[in-house]
């Protein structure tokens, strides 16, 4: 399950009041979240969550659901 | 179309010839296809059978038209399949990369050997003293299209985002599949494999989009592309000084047109024809003309290709600069689209044109933010009047780019706009109208038919499902004769098989 935290800063990131998202939602269906965006969507998560990531497990994540269990690995839970 | 086919000479026709790839427009492919797919319904539900028969089939489409080079063809699927399988298996991740790097320098050493040798060679002797000669090298058609579907197999088992596929014959149908061979779409082998296994299913839906797309590729290749490249776009570019301004640029956006209809029409008959095998390819082309900023105008445009790079070459680099921010995104797309460039050939002119679309999204990605904030003030942000001159503008950048990736040299570039801005003309127009009524006719439809909205076309494709078979069979046959009346003698091939 996608963690408040973790979508507060992906939607502050990007400017959205609210956007329901679950772990299957994938990038291109968040308003303002395309491959430009990408980038800073990413280093907000790494700064927020004082977390590294290294390039090739950004690479594979498919979705949201992915993207928390990797911070989550990060912060040992 | 001619049917002069003799007993005599069937074998020499079926026979390997480097001008006459069984292209999908031909009456070769068409008598051959029909064939095929009458022997591949016999076979009903003997899916390996089936299977089979597609290998086969589509090694001889490649044998036809690049010969014993299907050989080199055979050994990358062969050799990407067991790097596949070595990814996975090992476990260790240092040791996982260096298999990676192994495969990336087999698959791009492949590519660049047949592809970019003479050109290196050409560089190296308008460098230096010493004169090296061109090696004799052949082109392997479509190599570009099967190594770049195969790696992204590779850098997916890689990502650990698809699970290596353990049949050596389903990933040889992957990258043998002869719709998408010789260019592309440049298909994601996560969509395609888990396809084979599965019963082929064709709705009435999935019959009726098939038929559209057929009859829709082959008019906009044969009566638009073709007609309109012979009968004027390359006589105005072969000598722009003979033409006045008029002609000129009217011969751009003719081009413009030729490249879009010549190459998404060979997309579409490629998406149906797999369709009726039922496969189902990724969509190419989404009204690219459409797009209201050249980053727009890629999500749109061989978008097989470009998601290719976005994912594979792109966000590598992007997320590795990460710490640069906008500097990132701007050194990820320059360097992409210079890449992208060189992808479509071994010229300078390639080159060129991809580092212009690399620019031009480079400064579009600088200038973001002052641009919002000027359209906010001028309160035309999201409005339909802004959408309009988007798209008129990105529409003219891409047809002035695309007079870069035509022309031969840089001279023939800088004819064409003096004529258009020193030997205009303007009353030529009307003469123009006159003298090539069919040429004006075709390139102002089909515009019009690229600008209308996607639901009207969806209509077209209900329409089409609900037909009964014969209403589809007369239609086809209505399409194929109105091409047969287009065709000129000579086949003149697509554009993009030279990649």
């Amino acid at each position: 399950m996608i963690s408040v935290e973790l979508k507060k800063v992906i939607l502050k990131e990007l400017n959205l009041d609210d956007f329901d998202m679950t772990d299957e939602t994938i990038a291109p269906q968040v308003p303002g979240w395309d491959s430009l965006n990408h980038v800073n969507i990413i280093l907000a998560v790494e700064h927020h969550f004082k977390v590294k990531f290294k390039s090739y497990e950004v690479l594979r994540l498919k979705n949201v659901g992915d993207l928390q269990k990797l911070v989550d690995s990060k912060l040992g839970k | 179309m001619p049917f002069n086919i003799s007993i005599d000479n069937v074998l020499s026709i079926l026979k390997y010839n480097p001008n006459d790839p069984l292209i999908f427009s031909t009456s070769l492919f068409l008598i051959l296809f029909t064939l095929f797919l009458l022997v591949y319904n016999l076979m009903g539900k003997n899916r390996s059978a089936k299977i089979f028969l597609l290998i086969f089939f589509s090694l001889y489409f490649y044998y036809k038209a690049a010969g014993f080079y299907f050989i080199i063809l055979v050994v990358s699927a062969i050799a990407n399949f067991l790097f596949g399988k070595w990814i996975a298996i090992t476990e260790n991740f240092t040791k996982k990369r260096l298999v990676l790097i192994l495969a990336l320098f087999v698959n791009l050493g492949l590519l660049g050997y047949f592809k970019y040798t003479n050109f290196i060679i050409q560089i190296i002797n308008g460098i230096g003293t010493a004169q090296l000669d061109p090696l004799t090298i052949f082109l392997p058609i479509g190599i570009s299209f099967y190594t770049f579907k195969s790696l992204n197999y590779v850098f997916d088992v890689y990502f650990d985002t698809l699970k290596p596929t353990r049949s050596l014959r389903d990933f040889c149908l992957f990258v043998f599949f002869f719709p998408n061979i010789l260019a592309g779409p440049i298909d994601r082998a996560s969509e395609f494999l888990p396809q084979i296994d599965q019963e082929p299913f064709l709705s009435k839906e999935d019959l009726g989009k098939a038929l559209f797309l057929i009859i829709a590729g082959l008019l906009k290749k044969v009566v638009i592309a073709d007609y309109i490249s012979i009968n004027f776009v390359d006589r105005i570019f072969d000598y722009p000084l003979r033409y006045t301004g008029v002609e000129n640029l009217l011969a751009i956006y003719g081009y413009a047109l030729q490249i879009y209809c010549d190459f998404s029409g060979y997309s579409d008959m490629a998406i149906g024809i797999a369709l009726l095998l039922g496969f189902r390819l990724m969509d190419n082309f989404n009204s690219p003309f459409k797009a209201t900023s050249i980053a727009d105008f890629w999500r749109r445009w061989h978008i097989s290709l470009s998601s290719w790079l976005r994912d594979y070459l792109f966000k590598p680099i992007q997320l590795s600069l990460r710490n640069l921010r906008l500097f990132a995104n701007i050194i990820a797309v320059v360097v992409t689209f210079f890449i992208c460039g060189l992808w479509h050939g071994a010229g300078w002119n390639f080159i060129l044109w991809g580092a212009i679309h690399g620019f031009m999204m480079g400064f579009a990605l600088l200038i973001a933010k002052p641009k919002t904030k000027l359209y906010n003030m001028l309160g035309i942000s999201n409005t339909k009047f802004l959408k309009f001159f988007q798209v008129i503008i990105t529409f003219h950048l891409v047809a002035v780019s695309f007079l870069v990736f035509r022309a031969p040299n840089l001279q023939t570039v800088s004819e064409i706009f003096s004529q258009i801005f020193g030997f205009f003309h303007k009353e030529v127009f009307i003469q123009f109208v006159e003298r090539l009524p069919i040429i004006f006719v075709l390139i102002v439809l089909g515009y019009i038919f690229h600008f209308l909205p996607v639901k009207i076309e969806h209509r077209v494709q209900k329409m089409l499902s609900d037909m009964p078979l014969v209403g589809k069979a007369v239609l086809l046959a209505l399409a194929i004769w109105l091409a047969v009346q287009f065709k000129s003698a000579d086949i003149q091939p697509f554009i993009y098989f030279q990649f």
